[in-house]
């Protein structure tokens, strides 16, 4: 079985450009139920470059969810402010850094399909 | 909404209640406790012996705060109560409410005092639909409180009310049996706290008895601070001092501060209904205040840079590097019964986010701001040509994925019937309307800016110069109606049809620089002349077009914000006289409105009605309506930053003797500008008596 969280991760740990990220330094620890175990991810961003690990250290923030959804956030199935809204997850500490985290996780699969159709223009350097 | 309605704000929250201070809402009727886009209380009547009570007087103290005085009912048309009630009340998490009843008789009396609460927890998008709610509501007695809730799946609300005198609580509200001794009186304080909880045994417990203290925040103090910061202003015209007082109270009252600018504000768009953040209207409301209150400014752009689009999303709209149009808090948000969590489909705030960053540097001389938004204004940059240009044709165009509830128009004219051909057709999509292209054009030559001077990147510049070189070139050809002199309000969907109505759009193209200086007398003739200026403004669409009604809220009403940035526009293209006669008629409008201007006023001939018609809004004060007396100082005084210095080239209407703004701040520290009045503006016929009266004395 594939593990979506753990891919996800090691997405996010490839080193790109990432305009999301901006000059961003903090660190967001991911607290994830799976059953009765909590998983740790902790997401250290130096100015837009992330690097992850499963320490459980205290953090800027403390994002706390299931695991199952997750997965369906690092799918894209489920969006990420809609959750918090709900009530599926919560958020400790600095906000802020959960907004600009959500914008790592993927868009739903069939606007993903839509957009690689588009044609891409020319990104400035 | 009715005059007897009384409302009290602070950020997102609000109260809207009687005159006696009571809520009483029915599904569908817009009274309550709101915070974060929920109703807390649609239920919070005071009666004593079971009798509802009359009012005497309402004071407005300040918009976050109200007294109700008010005396039992006798049953009778006459009052002479020995009783007398004051609740004052303040809003700030939730609200606080001082209840005093005083015995002024000479014998002591026994009374039983009663508040019902309740609370149908109506998400703001459900009240005028009035749909049953899917969760389920509960009412706890905690030992010293009443606590209301509502729960859906992991989502939920919570109302906690308590007093500090005791009180009997059950399920429906507090009563209290009273004995006030002669010429006494007895007092609580209740509070009412609202609170958003989820995620069951995860989350901490809502902390009410520390939460309580800051029910009532200390918002004096920084009311008085906020109009201490802004420049003073000093002239002879009475009315526009009135004016000034007013749009800067306006503005402080729509400050909302979202979660994510660590406490710092931004300006909300109306109130109360749109007290959030918008892209557009934060965006434009910014640059009005400016040269006032520059903080708004980079508050707006470190928030809805945090929020930028990063991917591909058709409920919402989003893309990579938009900007959003609308966030939103509650139910239906949460569920995505409503897009807005947040909502992307605008057209404008993109490149408006990019015009916002460099104009703020130019004033603030806030290099480091802009430094650090460098990515996401180059991803902002970047949307324009990738994601914008639906017709395939090199132009910002718009079509909404979103079909059940996304938004048609995604330009600021966002109603059905805004974008429409001479004779009344209306247009298709994807729709390429004019001032769109402005604001990219004016986004590009900004961008090379921000590339050259502040992002040290000379190469990004020349490229952003050629697109935005190339985009003008082909702007003025397109876009331009030959038989009559100015440019089309859109592209159809065909990416080649002019939609050829005459409308106030072509004054935001002077404001964004995108018109051939060749082709600006025609534009300007245009907007000065009878089909489009009213007197008191440029009409939304030109007298004589298809769909011209001058109650049509797109189609023939005058909006303040949009004449402000007309006014810029004429600035900006040297037509300094007829900037002031527009400053003249919209500050004018304004004085009939006790310094705060509608959303729209009615686009009649000036001389027709003599006074400015209303036209019916739910929301008042709106932001940019607030900010255009600000941005009318600017244009009026020629307020333009260049390098480290600030330009000041005044063009006032005559009659106002003399205008000074002192302490304007800036990367120059701050400094004043004066001005006289010069330019001769309608007087004859005698609509103008406040500045008549003066011209006459001088």
């Amino acid at each position: 079985m594939t593990d979506e969280t753990s891919e996800f991760f090691d997405r996010i740990s490839q080193p790109m450009p990432r305009p999301s990220m901006g000059g961003v330094t903090a660190t967001l620890r991911i607290d994830l139920d799976r059953g009765k175990a909590t998983e740790h991810w902790l997401v250290t961003i130096n100015k837009g470059n992330i690097s992850v690990s499963n320490k459980n250290v205290k953090a800027d923030a403390v994002m706390h969810t299931d695991k199952e959804l997750f997965d369906r956030l690092a799918r894209g199935e489920a969006n990420a402010m809609a959750s918090v809204l709900r009530g599926l997850v919560a958020i400790e500490g600095d906000q802020k850094l959960l907004i600009i985290f959500q914008r790592l996780f993927p868009g739903p699969p069939k606007a993903r399909a839509a957009q690689s159709t588009m044609t891409q223009g020319a990104r400035p350097a | 909404m009715s005059d007897s309605l009384v409302n009290i704000l602070d950020g997102n929250t609000f109260v809207v209640s009687d005159n006696r201070g009571d809520i009483e809402a029915t599904p569908t009727d817009t009274t309550g406790l709101f915070s974060f886009d929920t109703r807390f209380l649609s239920k919070w009547v005071l009666t004593i012996d079971g009798k509802r009570l009359n009012p005497l007087s309402v004071d407005d103290l300040q918009y976050f705060e109200t007294r109700f005085f008010l005396v039992p009912g006798t049953g009778t048309i006459y009052v002479n109560a020995t009783l007398s009630v004051i609740r004052q009340r303040a809003v700030g998490r939730g609200f606080h409410e001082e209840l005093t009843i005083l015995n002024h008789d000479d014998k002591p009396v026994d009374i039983n005092v009663r508040i019902d609460a309740g609370s149908d927890f109506a998400d703001i998008f459900e009240i005028k639909d009035a749909k049953g709610k899917k969760g389920k509501y509960y009412h706890r007695i905690d030992k010293d409180q009443l606590l209301l809730g509502y729960e859906r799946e992991t989502f939920r609300r919570e109302t906690a009310i308590s007093s500090t005198a005791p009180a009997q609580l059950d399920e429906d509200g507090l009563s209290f049996s009273l004995h006030i001794e002669p010429h006494s009186e007895w007092t609580t304080d209740l509070d009412v706290v609202t609170a958003l909880l989820g995620g069951g045994e995860r989350h901490d417990r809502p902390k009410y008895g520390r939460e309580r203290t800051k029910a009532m925040p200390d918002m004096q103090k920084s009311l008085e601070k906020w109009l201490d910061d802004a420049p003073s202003l000093v002239t002879d015209w009475e009315s526009l001092k009135g004016t000034y007082r007013r749009s800067l109270i306006d503005l402080a009252a729509l400050r909302f501060a979202p979660p994510v600018a660590g406490g710092a504000s931004l300006p909300a768009a109306g109130l109360p209904w749109f007290m959030t953040m918008f892209g557009r209207d934060s965006i434009l409301t910014s640059l009005q205040a400016l040269p006032f209150a520059p903080e708004l400014a980079a508050t707006t752009i470190r928030a809805l840079g945090a929020w930028q689009g990063s991917r591909v999303d058709d409920f919402r709209e989003e893309d990579p590097g938009r900007i959003l149009h609308e966030m939103r808090y509650g139910e239906t948000a949460g569920f995505e019964e409503q897009p807005h969590s947040p909502y992307f489909g605008n057209a404008d705030a993109t490149p408006l986010f990019v015009v916002l960053l460099d104009e703020y540097e130019r004033w603030s001389g806030d290099t480091k701001l802009a430094r650090e938004y460098e990515l996401q204004a180059r991803a902002a940059l970047a949307w324009i040509d990738e994601y914008a240009d639906l017709q395939g044709n090199g132009y910002i165009s718009y079509k909404r994925r979103n079909e059940e509830n996304g938004l048609e128009n995604q330009c600021w004219k966002d109603s059905w019937d805004s974008i429409s051909y001479r004779d009344g057709r209306l247009s298709g999509y994807p729709l390429a309307t004019c001032e769109l292209q402005g604001y990219a054009y004016d986004a590009k030559v900004r961008g090379a800016r921000l590339a050259r001077t502040v992002w040290k990147d000379p190469e990004y510049a020349e490229t952003l110069e050629k697109q935005a070189a190339d985009l003008k070139r082909r702007f003025n050809r397109d876009f331009w109606v030959a038989d009559d002199q100015y440019f089309a309000l859109a592209l159809d969907n065909d990416g080649s049809s002019q939609v050829d109505a005459l409308s106030s759009n072509v004054g935001h193209l002077l404001w964004s620089g995108i018109v051939d200086k060749s082709k600006a007398k025609a534009v300007v003739r245009h907007l000065m002349g009878p089909r489009l200026f009213s007197g008191w403004g440029v009409r939304t669409l030109a007298e004589g077009e298809g769909r011209f009604n001058p109650i049509g809220y797109h189609t023939g009403a005058v909006w303040p914000f949009d004449n402000s940035f007309i006014a810029w526009g004429l600035r900006r293209y040297g037509f300094k006289a007829e900037a002031a006669r527009i400053a003249a008629g919209i500050l004018d409008a304004a004085d009939f409105f006790s310094g705060r201007l509608p959303e729209a006023f009615a686009g009649y001939e000036r001389t027709y009605t003599m006074y400015p018609v209303e036209y019916p809004t739910a929301c008042s004060p709106q932001a940019w309506s607030t900010g255009t007396p600000l941005l009318l100082l600017r244009t009026m005084l020629g307020l333009e930053p260049m390098g480290e210095h600030l330009v000041v080239d005044p063009a006032l209407p005559t009659a106002i003797g003399h205008l000074a703004m002192l302490d304007i701040p800036g990367r120059w520290g701050t400094i004043d500008a004066f001005g006289r009045g010069r330019v001769i503006v309608d007087t004859k016929t005698r609509l103008r008596p406040q500045l008549t009266e003066g011209a006459t004395g001088r």
